[in-house]
């Protein structure tokens, strides 16, 4: 059993226990036998004809799953949706990727896929923002732009005939800086229509990656308007982002406050805590987290302790039994 | 020496057929992809899954299929004398080869294609059955790490002394230089994927012995089945929606 | 079912290593009572209506085993733990316990208390290993009264004074083994019964019996753990005594460390160990050292002298001679062996011992308790003081006696009576004691050893022939050759000339010339195999038994009575199965093809050597059978003497055959085992077999055939045939197998038996040839000398022998007839079995010897011979002689007793001669002297042969 690797004191189990087994019985009305393991046979009709999707295969006529997961179906499709495994790229995702290599008019980025994701030059906006052809220049330019081992939000663009490619053809991806990246779970994370988000209050941006890579940093004022896709905007303090050019002006303004630093810090540690539950992550969730730790006066180490921790599972639980109520 | 006695007890007083207890613990490694704790009584065995990712030898890569790669190794600690294990030597490059062969048996590999999965098992503990157990530790954090698989792999020992078959051999029973043989199956396809044995037995017996250690796959599967199943009910249920 | 319950134990080796083990603590496992209502009483082996359940302690189960065997103990409940300590202690004393256990008319149950969930105890901390046991023990002793409720009382014996008191303070039934046996009202237990040694429970008493014997005697022996640092630092040399036989105050350990064989002379330096125990031994200063040349026929304690045996035939059974470093001037430091002590005993080798009470007067009060002297028949042992309350029956008796201890005060070891044989002197009764001190298993065959038999009368059915790998050779013109009125046959031949063989590619048909023909010699060995399957009862009997054991009288078969002398047989006109060797060969008795067959035959004659001989020197017979038998006779000698010429030993051993009285079973005459050609052919084709299987079985299963081989005797082993070849003059190569042939085939002497007399003395240097399994050893040493084959193996006696029967089943499987058994996978289990078969063999060879010497006995009661015989080997204060006409072989003494060592004689070592001071009378070895034979009684009941110079 995946267990939950902190010291906890007996009360403190007792409680956690007490609200896992809550979570237990709230979800348990919902499906109950959609679980499956390995080789475990799905019951279907096959009168109605059956579409077999991912993680299932067919053995003697027998739907039987390759995966563990839980089964769905929708329509004549069944499928198995997989929990803790790698990300499986949809196009439209928007992701967040660590550059591993710049090739020829391309970088290679980890996004947590089975293969590494490609951003080709070509599917991506030039700093100066003018649509034109790439030229060799700027293929000697490339690192100018991303280098290895920066952070980068995109947009998956589709399979090609040498693997997944990604774009990032608006303002609001390209390189994150001054924040952290933390890595969760892909199930974890639900594919929402919106996964950027500036949390005002605190100055801090939030991106969450469908392939589990959560971006917390300081937040970027190009972006402020993130619902819609505004090409032409140009900020090019932001959006030249050149290490070699960065004088010691530039970098008193990009001074980030302390406050705002322990806002991200604070942030990042409400998505480890549920990562480590393994709570979904939302954007409420973690305002919730958030602010669990701010009223209760948490130093933002201590979230990571256990106390905390069974005070989150608490809450979810009461969370999700006043959700279903009001439901 | 006398490793069934008159009364139908071994030393460690089991039955010929009974095996050791075991225990299963997903998730040990939070780093990798996908680990698991495997216990056989004594032995105790680690396995951390990464991937399916990108290739690291480009030379390497397969264009229709997974490459999957294993790696065993000892603790030094694992046995009595704690002596320094070598890496790399024989036996761990056979077992190695052997997990790798049984594991990639049953990935559904070409369903990653360009990718790599790379499986590390290390004995924490031995005291006998360390093949077998590192095949199920294997085969639970494979399952972990959400990599598609034809079927569970699981294994177990059977050997053969004082003409009685004795399922999973502790180190004791191991080392007295009897037969042992080392079976995997697939439970649900009802087929066999591996069978070691180093020395040499009639056929009939085989047959019985074989038959034996079947019967002690088909219960770890049984076991590992119902950890796998819990451990995804309770991701599922935390999770929420 | 699993109770699971795991902790760590810790044991330590050489090296300090941590192990830890599981064990599991169970709760199926069941009391054993019928009356159970909580247990599964279906394999209850308690009587349904026992009061008192007996639980016994380990040193109870070790020290009064004779007690427990008696039917009269009953309903006592075993305890893994103690069949464990006690399996530590004394295997044989485990084995016993276990038979009884095993035994189902015996009321004894095994419990696992260390697997039981209730009853395992934990290690607490200090507490020495002998003292947990013990509580666990009663840890188990009161589960069983609680868990059976007041129903039944239970009794844990123990004579531990300690344990006892603890068991009484937590509310056990404890009461030590006397008391019990009293409470029981059967005196004749009693004499069963270990008395304790003086160190324990009523010393006093002890004390009051025997006040003057107080004095210590022994010293002591040193602690284990000084014997083992001692070991370790090299002060101290482990090893086996060996109690020589003809002198029990000289014995010998052969100490790895030394790399020599270490002497220990006399009873003071032996320190009660006894023949077999592994001792621990101190060297003695070299001062001490004594020379060979002191040493004599007889020893220090005046009562006991050297018998008359039969003429040993190998180095296993002959004393160990002691090799001479140097035979020239330089005597003093060269010559001396090492002497020893032994400081203490590493592991005693006590058992039972078959023997007869000393003369003693009758004590005044009958009835009461006496103390006795036995007096072991084996003269490695030392007498035992025993106590018992029937010296009146036993004096006159032969019995066996057990050995308890033996303290440091008591000159000689206690031990107790088990059980009576029969009349001194009687001859049943010493045929059984030959039979016990060979370890030789007489009793009848069990039921379950029975029912494994087939159907009788048994006949060849249509189903045997119809088998596709037998085949049908009952046309074949087939005859057997064995002693005469041998029942047993398992071998038949059968021979015939081929007018054509296919050979060397070309069809060669002849009919011309008689030399040009080839020969198919056919051998049938009988197909046990066929009756005796692996896994049966029977075959466990078989296996046990390992041979058939030939006595003067009687036979002991390895088999039941029906398979040895009918079934398997190989009679005359009946059909039997057999298994075959068919060769195909020239003339010149090269074989040209071996083929093995089953088959079935029809044996056409049973033929004695003695008639086989008269037919085939009878030039008048011209019938088939006799042409065959010429035939195969003059192949047989090809084959012989081109064995010869590969090196073949031809040795020689003094064989002796009893004429014995139908009725009255007692010998009649006595003369030498005549060797006739027909012995020789039928030798030589069982030989030739040998081979062939060895090489086929071989071939087939590298690692798991049984071989017989034969090492090749040291230099050291032939010295004394060497010594004695040189002080007549002869010179010996014994550099190699063919070299000694040869060089024994030129030593002839001016007398006939000469070389016999040589070969003899040759045959005596040589150790047995012993079964091995081919996988223990590597091929140069499957090698057997005396035959001078590289390859050998027992095939053709399986009614007798039970290497043949493995032989058959290898040979079998290696003919795809049939699947090799499993055992033959387990190379720890072949190894025991073929160390079991060399024991029998050689217990078989050695209760044969006793059995020829008893009734050598017998012959000469009533008549009292002189006749001739020759000196073979010189002692100080006489000479061992051989008498050639009755293969025995005793002392001679130039001096009486009492003037022992005066020095009027002297040995001259380099010419083997001893010579009387004055020069006027010398003896040289092998120089014949004309003895008188005679039996005397020195004492009642203790005839004996005495042989005198005339």
């Amino acid at each position: 059993m995946r267990g939950i690797q902190l010291q906890l004191s007996q009360t403190q189990k007792v409680r956690l226990q007490k609200a896992l087994e809550q979570l237990e019985s709230l979800s348990s009305k919902v499906n109950s036998d959609a679980s499956v393991t390995i080789a475990d046979s799905i019951p279907v009709n096959h009168e109605d004809g059956v579409l077999k999707g991912h993680g299932t295969t067919d053995l003697n006529g027998e739907v039987v799953a390759t995966l563990c997961g839980v089964v769905e179906r929708v329509n004549k499709l069944v499928y198995v949706r997989s929990l803790r495994s790698r990300y499986k790229p949809e196009v439209g995702d928007i992701v967040i990727g660590r550059v591993v290599e710049v090739a020829q008019k391309r970088w290679r980025l980890d996004i947590n896929y089975s293969q590494n994701a490609y951003l080709m030059l070509s599917a991506m906006n030039m700093p100066d923002g003018v649509q034109r052809r790439r030229t060799a220049l700027d293929e000697l330019n490339m690192r100018c732009i991303f280098e290895e081992m920066d952070v980068i939000c995109a947009e998956v663009r589709g399979f090609q005939h040498d693997g997944l490619h990604l774009q990032a053809r608006s303002q609001k991806y390209g390189k994150l800086s001054t924040g952290q990246l933390l890595t969760v779970p892909p199930y974890l994370v639900k594919r929402q229509k919106q996964h950027f988000h500036h949390l005002e209050q605190y100055g801090i941006d939030l991106i969450i990656g469908c392939n589990g890579f959560i971006w917390v940093g300081e937040h970027v004022e190009a972006r402020d308007d993130m619902v819609e896709d505004q090409v032409n905007q140009t900020d090019p303090q932001v959006l030249i982002p050149n290490k070699d050019s960065v004088s010691f002006e530039e970098q008193e303004k990009n001074y980030t406050a302390l406050e705002t630093r322990k806002y991200i810090c604070r942030a990042a540690n409400a998505v480890r805590v549920l990562s480590s539950l393994g709570f979904i992550i939302t954007l409420e969730i973690i305002k919730g987290v958030f602010e669990l730790s701010l009223s209760s006066n948490l130093d933002i180490h201590d979230m990571l302790g256990s106390e905390f921790c069974v005070l989150v599972a608490e809450k979810e639980a009461e969370r999700r039994s006043s959700n279903k109520k009001k439901r | 020496m006398e490793y069934v006695n008159p009364e139908g007890l071994r030393v460690d007083g089991r039955r010929p057929m009974e095996m050791r207890q075991i225990r299963a613990e997903i998730g040990a490694v939070s780093k990798a992809d996908g680990s698991a704790i495997f216990e056989m009584g004594n032995t105790k065995v680690i396995a951390a899954v990464y991937g399916p990712r990108e290739v690291q030898n480009r030379s390497q890569q397969m264009s229709d299929q997974a490459l999957v790669r294993c790696e065993y190794s000892m603790a030094n600690f694992s046995t009595g004398d704690r002596m320094r294990k070598p890496k790399g030597d024989r036996r761990s490059t056979e077992i190695s080869l052997v997990i790798r062969q049984t594991m990639e048996a049953c990935i559904l590999t070409h369903l990653m294609p360009r990718s790599q999965i790379d499986i590390y098992v290390q004995v924490l503990q031995a005291d006998g059955g360390t093949r077998s157990a590192c095949i199920n530790a294997a085969t639970l954090a494979l399952a972990d790490a959400g990599i598609p698989m034809r079927d569970l792999v699981t294994s177990c020992s059977a050997g053969y002394l004082n003409s009685t078959p004795l399922l999973d051999l502790n180190y004791v029973e191991d080392s007295a230089g009897g037969p042992d043989v080392t079976v995997g199956i697939l439970p649900k396809l009802d087929k066999v994927t591996l069978l070691q044995m180093d020395s040499k037995l009639p056929v009939d017996i085989l047959e019985n012995v074989m038959q034996l250690a079947t019967e002690g796959c088909k219960a770890i599967a049984n076991y590992i089945r119902e950890i796998l199943l819990e451990n995804t009910k309770q991701l599922e249920y935390r999770r929420g929606s | 079912m699993l109770h699971n319950k795991l902790f760590p134990k810790k044991t330590r080796g050489g090296k300090i290593i941590r192990q830890l083990r599981e064990h599991y603590l169970r709760d199926d496992i069941y009391c054993g009572a019928p009356f159970c209502t909580v247990c599964d009483s279906s394999g209850a082996r308690l009587s349904e209506s026992a009061s008192t359940i007996l639980v016994v302690d380990t040193n109870v189960v070790l020290n009064q085993i004779d007690l427990l065997e008696n039917p009269a103990i009953d309903d006592v409940v075993v305890l893994s733990i103690v069949l464990e300590e006690v399996k530590n202690k004394n295997l044989s004393v485990y084995n016993r316990i276990r038979a009884i256990c095993d035994n189902s008319m015996r009321k004894f149950c095994v419990f696992s208390n260390e697997y039981h969930r209730d009853t395992y105890v934990k290690d607490m901390r200090g507490e020495t290993k002998n003292d947990r046991n013990d509580r666990a023990i009663r840890v188990a002793a009161q589960w069983y009264q609680k868990h059976l409720g007041g129903a039944v009382k239970v009794l844990l014996i123990t004579n531990d004074k300690e344990n006892k008191r603890k068991a009484s303070e937590e509310g056990i039934c404890a009461e030590t083994v006397e008391s019990y046996v009293k409470s029981l009202d059967r005196p004749d237990l009693l004499d069963l019964l270990v008395r304790p040694s003086s160190e324990d429970v009523d010393m006093e008493e002890v004390e009051d019996l025997r006040p003057s014997k107080r004095k210590v005697i022994y010293s002591e022996h040193k602690p284990m753990s000084e014997i083992t640092s001692g070991l370790h630092r090299g002060i101290y040399h482990q090893g086996k005594l060996r109690v020589n036989r003809y002198n029990p105050f000289e014995a010998y350990v052969g100490s790895e460390s030394i790399g020599d064989e270490i002497i220990i002379y006399g009873r003071s330096n032996m320190n009660r160990a006894f023949d077999g125990d592994i001792v621990a031994v101190e060297l003695l200063p070299q001062d001490q050292w004594k020379e060979e040349k002191s040493l004599s026929i007889a020893g220090e304690d005046g009562d006991e002298d050297e018998d008359v045996h039969l003429a040993p035939n190998s180095a296993d059974v002959a004393p160990r001679t002691i090799p001479q470093q140097c035979s020239t001037g330089e005597v003093n430091a060269g010559s001396c062996r090492p002497c020893g002590c032994i400081v203490g005993i590493i592991k005693r080798n006590w058992h039972s011992y078959c023997g007869s009470l000393e003369p003693m007067p009758m004590p005044g009060g009958s009835g009461g308790v006496a103390h006795a002297l036995f007096v072991s028949k084996d003269r490695r042992i030392p007498k035992i003081r025993i106590q018992t309350r029937q010296l009146e029956n036993l004096l006159d008796k032969r019995i066996i006696v057990s050995v308890d201890s033996w303290d440091r005060q008591s000159r000689y070891p206690s031990g107790h009576y088990v059980r009576t044989i029969g009349e001194i002197g009687d001859r049943d009764t010493e045929s059984e004691v030959v039979l016990i001190e060979n370890d030789i298993n007489s009793r009848p065959f069990s039921s379950q050893v029975l029912a494994c038999l087939p159907p009788l009368p048994w006949s060849v059915t249509s189903e045997d022939l119809s088998i596709p790998f037998r085949q049908d050779l009952r046309h074949l013109r087939v005859f057997s050759v064995d002693p005469p009125g041998c029942k047993d046959i398992d071998d038949a031949l059968h021979c015939y000339a081929l007018r054509s063989i296919y050979f060397l590619g070309y069809y060669f048909v002849s009919n011309i010339s008689p030399s040009c023909r080839a020969a198919y010699s056919h051998l049938y060995i009988a197909d046990v195999t066929n009756f005796v399957f692996p896994g049966t009862p029977l075959d466990d009997e078989a296996s046990q038994r390992g041979t058939s054991v030939y006595l003067v009288e009687r036979r002991i078969d390895m088999l039941p009575k029906p398979l040895t002398e009918d079934v398997c047989s190989l009679r005359s006109d009946v059909e039997r199965l057999a298994f075959s060797v068919i060769w195909e060969m020239t003339p010149e008795a090269d074989i040209i093809s071996t083929r093995y067959t089953k088959s079935v035959i029809k044996s056409a004659a049973a033929l004695s050597y003695v008639e086989a001989q008269a037919r085939m020197d009878d030039s008048r017979l011209m019938d088939p059978v006799t042409t065959d038998l010429r035939n195969m006779n003059s192949l047989a000698k090809k084959m012989r003497l081109r064995r010869i010429e590969r090196g073949a030993l031809t040795l020689a051993s003094a064989e002796v055959k009893f004429q014995i009285d139908t009725e009255t079973h007692d010998p009649l005459d006595i003369g030498m085992y005549q060797i006739r050609e027909a012995n020789q052919m039928v030798e030589e084709f069982m030989l030739a077999a040998n081979v062939s299987v060895a090489q086929q079985i071989l071939k087939s299963f590298p690692l798991c055939s049984l071989l017989r081989r034969h090492p090749t005797p040291t230099r050291e082993m032939l010295e004394p045939l060497l010594r004695v070849a040189a002080a007549v003059g002869l010179n010996l190569d014994v550099s190699s197998s063919k070299a000694l042939a040869d060089s024994l085939d030129h030593a002839v002497g001016d007398d006939p038996y000469f070389n016999k007399l040589i070969r003899i003395l040759a045959t005596r240097c040589m150790s047995q040839a012993v079964y091995f399994c081919s996988g223990d050893l590597s091929p140069p040493e499957y090698q057997h000398y005396g035959l001078a084959t590289p390859l050998y193996t027992h095939f053709t006696s399986p009614i007798r022998r039970y290497a043949d029967v493995i032989v058959h089943r290898l040979l079998a499987a290696s003919l795809g007839i049939s699947k090799l058994p499993p055992v033959f996978q387990d190379r720890l289990q072949l190894t025991s079995i073929a160390d079991n078969l060399n024991y029998r063999h050689r217990n078989a060879q050695m209760a044969g010897r006793a059995s020829v010497e008893l009734h050598t006995l017998i012959y000469f009661r009533k008549r009292p011979t002189d006749t001739e015989a020759r000196i073979v080997k010189i002692r100080s204060n006489g000479f061992f002689v051989f008498v050639p006409k009755y293969g025995i072989e005793g002392p001679v003494y130039l001096t009486t007793r009492a003037e022992k060592g005066s020095g009027e004689w002297y040995v001259d070592e380099q010419e083997q001669k001893i010579k009387k001071m004055d020069g006027s009378l010398s003896y040289s070895i092998l120089q014949t002297v004309q003895i008188h034979m005679e039996v005397v009684e020195p004492q009642p009941n203790r005839p004996k042969l005495q042989l005198t110079l005339i």
